[in-house]
């Protein structure tokens, strides 16, 4: 096998982003307002000039204060996801898990909402208001890996049968206490049970988008400094120890930055499930399991997946919208099943 | 970069201690000493990815501030604070409005400046006109898109259907919206006021809301001597769900001499049977909106198990009014009025000239309705007043949409 080059991976990642591009063209393109990729490539045009005035058309308006933040934060949440699945992956030891599988997302989905539902009988500040809710999810979702890892340890080895299960029935309480409080709670948490479901429609304000892309790369690149040494982890725990790796910081480590990957993804667009377990085995199929090669190409792979799937959920019953989780869940579930079934066999 | 790619290949490294196959997990990979690479590509990396992100998060949301309105010379605003409290800064005069629930689409409609509304969710669909309204998607999840793609001036909003996203979603948008919570009756007529001063119609607004009032009062001195009937509103059958003692909907119940069971601080509380019948409401009241949500015919729910605990499902004694009771609108007076006329057909006797009002078609829908009814139904094991009877009957028929017409079949 060729030894890992730079060039190969730049390439991997170039050709990956090329799709990524067309995705997006797609993205931009279909809708509940039909747009013409001509006159869009027109308008770019004289943008590139400078001459804005030249721009009539008012599907650019649209295109500029909907389509492309919702774009954006298709790519950033995917590209979390699917990063997050990965070191999750590689954490846990168990090609099965993510975050969604895992009771992450849910645990993440509970914090917010304990966090929407404690905002208002807390004097704060409007910017520690703002970061409120991601901090809840990112709580919720580190005490839930905790309570999942815990729950999968026998004997001081990580069993995946029963991580699996510790994950599914974690899931599935914090699924009722989400649906107690919904049931309790006067209010407007109506909206909520279409957030649950994973839902991108709603474009933020603008400093949630430096906020989020911020605190991607800070936690992506934590995880990626550990990169070669999850590939020892891979192993086993004990042969990585015994390789000079410090197993408990790198568990540390990539265990908070995927807990922040999936809070800050779970805090804007709810539970899109799927996305952190299929794309990492596509990408693993194609480019191999290393993950100085994985993680990049995962995250790229992962935004692909949401926006394309986003673009899916936006136009099939247009002008009404699907949650994207919907989408994501159609297609991931039976690949998850297959995986399953291929992994038993 | 020679150099750089001379330090990644290291194919001379290929044989050290740590370049080993890690065979099933890692692939066949053989890597250099770890660390260097790492470092190296961390450094090129992040700047990769920063310059990466910059161009993103610069290229979206960045320049789309503020651009939303596309005549320059819109100067007049108002603000106002709307029912919710938010204060709202609304372009004056109002030319283009969206409506995102059926309950101001209608309250626009009674105003009668429903040249203005440009855009209506597919909900809406009273009157029959607003459903020619070019259709911006449900009230939960309407498409952003096609809303901006209206340029309204203002996007009305209720906050007891509509989601607080949206609103959010729409301020960041630059599009004004305009949010009403009515809880009471009297909430629906202030709120119905209040946009017509809004729309730059006080006078309609005004007559409208007198209107309302006047027909509440009637309807109040009418049923003066009649005491209230218990009653259980089904807004869904299974799970039987009902509404709070905090909705207009039981608010409405009390105007209409009804008084519901249920006191649930709740909206749209969730109640179990057992509850219902230890509370054993005299009637059941439903409202008939379209195919999908109307009650199953109404002769099938004392076949659903567990119904027959309840003596108004043996008895049969349902009311059945027209889904406006659903919508704060100034129409629920309407719904007020055909439940009253439901529930004490007794203070509706001596005024035999309402029913004159109906017109033809009505009639002849009443006729038929009637027929069917003959034939398929059994004696109601509880007979109403003759007088009574053909008198409701007559009411009824607004309840057209009912399945069989069955609709009071007591």
């Amino acid at each position: 096998m060729r030894p890992l080059t730079l060039r190969r991976l730049l390439l991997q990642c170039f050709a990956l982003l090329l799709i990524l591009f067309v995705v997006v063209v797609i993205a931009i393109k279909f809708g509940a307002v039909p747009v013409s990729l001509y006159a869009l490539g027109r308008d770019l045009w004289n943008v590139l000039l400078h001459q804005r005035t030249n721009i009539s058309s008012d599907y650019v308006l649209i295109i500029q204060n909907i389509r492309l933040p919702r774009i954006l934060l298709g790519i950033i949440v995917g590209a979390s996801l699917s990063v997050a699945g990965t070191s999750f992956q590689a954490l846990l030891r168990n090609p099965l898990a993510d975050p969604y599988v895992l009771g992450v997302s849910s645990g993440a989905g509970l914090g917010a909402i304990l966090a929407l539902i404690l905002e208002p009988h807390l004097t704060l500040s409007p910017v520690f208001a703002a970061l409120l809710t991601p901090l809840g999810a990112f709580l919720g979702a580190a005490a839930t890996v905790a309570a999942v890892y815990f729950l999968g340890r026998r004997e001081g080895q990580i069993d995946s049968t029963t991580l699996l299960l510790g994950g599914v029935i974690t899931a599935s309480f914090i699924s009722a206490i989400i649906m107690f409080l919904m049931s309790t709670l006067t209010g407007n948490l109506r909206g909520l049970s279409f957030w649950l479901m994973g839902d991108l429609s709603t474009p933020l304000q603008k400093s949630v988008y430096w906020f989020l892309g911020i605190g991607f790369i800070a936690a992506s690149g934590a995880i990626y400094t550990t990169a070669s040494d999850l590939n020892l982890l891979l192993a086993g725990e004990k042969e990585a120890m015994h390789l000079g790796v410090d197993v408990p910081r790198i568990r540390l480590v990539v265990y908070i930055a995927a807990s922040l990957l999936t809070g800050l993804a779970v805090s804007v667009s709810g539970a899109i499930g799927y996305v952190g377990l299929i794309v990492p085995h596509v990408m693993r199929l194609i480019f191999g399991s290393d993950h100085r090669t994985l993680l990049p190409t995962a995250a790229i792979g992962g935004a692909i997946a949401v926006v394309f799937a986003d673009t899916l959920a936006r136009t099939v019953v247009a002008p009404n919208e699907l949650a994207v989780g919907a989408v994501t869940a159609v297609v991931g579930a039976p690949l998850f099943i297959y995986l399953l079934r291929r992994r038993l066999a | 970069m020679p150099q750089r790619a001379a330090l990644f290949a290291r194919k001379g490294n290929a044989g050290s201690p740590l370049g080993v196959s890690w065979g099933f997990f890692v692939g066949q990979w053989k890597f250099p000493r770890r660390g260097r690479f790492v470092k190296l590509t961390n450094q090129l990396l992040r700047r990769m990815i920063f310059a990466a992100a910059a161009l993103l998060l610069g290229a979206a949301p960045s320049r789309a501030q503020g651009a939303f309105h596309s005549s320059p010379a819109s100067p007049v605003y108002r603000e106002v604070t709307d029912e919710t409290g938010r204060s709202v800064r609304i372009p004056q005069p109002l030319r283009r409005i969206v409506s995102l629930a059926p309950s101001l689409t209608e309250t626009v409609y009674a105003l009668g400046v429903q040249d203005r509304l440009v855009g209506d969710t597919e909900f809406c669909d009273y009157p029959p006109d607003a459903q020619k309204k070019t259709k911006v998607g449900g009230a939960i999840n309407p498409s952003l898109e096609q809303i901006a793609a209206l340029h309204p001036d203002l996007v009305l909003v209720t906050k007891g259907l509509n989601r607080l996203e949206t609103v959010h979603a729409l301020d960041n948008l630059g599009i004004p919206s305009y949010a009403t919570d009515p809880h009471s009756v009297n909430d629906i007529i202030a709120s119905s006021k209040k946009l017509a001063d809004l729309l730059g119609v006080p006078d309609v607004g005004a007559s409208v809301a007198a209107e309302m009032e006047h027909q509440l009062a009637a309807l109040r001195q009418r049923l003066a001597s009649s005491p209230a009937e218990r009653v259980l509103f089904v807004v869904w059958h299974q799970p039987l769900i009902s509404v709070g003692k905090h909705t207009f909907i039981a608010d409405a119940l009390r105007y209409a001499g009804a008084v519901s069971i249920v006191d649930a601080e709740q909206d749209w509380p969730q109640i179990s049977l057992e509850e219902a019948a230890r509370l054993q409401p005299d009637y059941l009241v439903f409202a008939a909106s379209h195919s999908e949500t109307a009650p199953p015919g109404l002769e099938a729910l004392s076949t659903l198990p567990g119904w027959r605990i309840l003596e108004a499902v043996t008895n049969r004694r349902y009311a059945v009014i027209s889904d406006a009771v659903n919508r704060p609108a100034p129409r629920i007076v309407a719904a007020i009025e055909e439940l009253a006329r439901q529930l004490h057909p007794e203070a509706f006797v001596e005024k035999p000239e309402n029913l004159n009002e109906k017109p033809a078609k009505e009639k002849m829908d009443k006729e038929k309705t009637e027929k069917d009814k003959n034939e398929k139904m059994p004696l109601p094991p509880v007979q109403p007043p003759h007088s009574a009877f053909s008198m409701l009957s007559g009411v009824l028929r607004s309840s057209d949409t009912v399945p069989g017409g069955r609709a009071c079949a007591r």
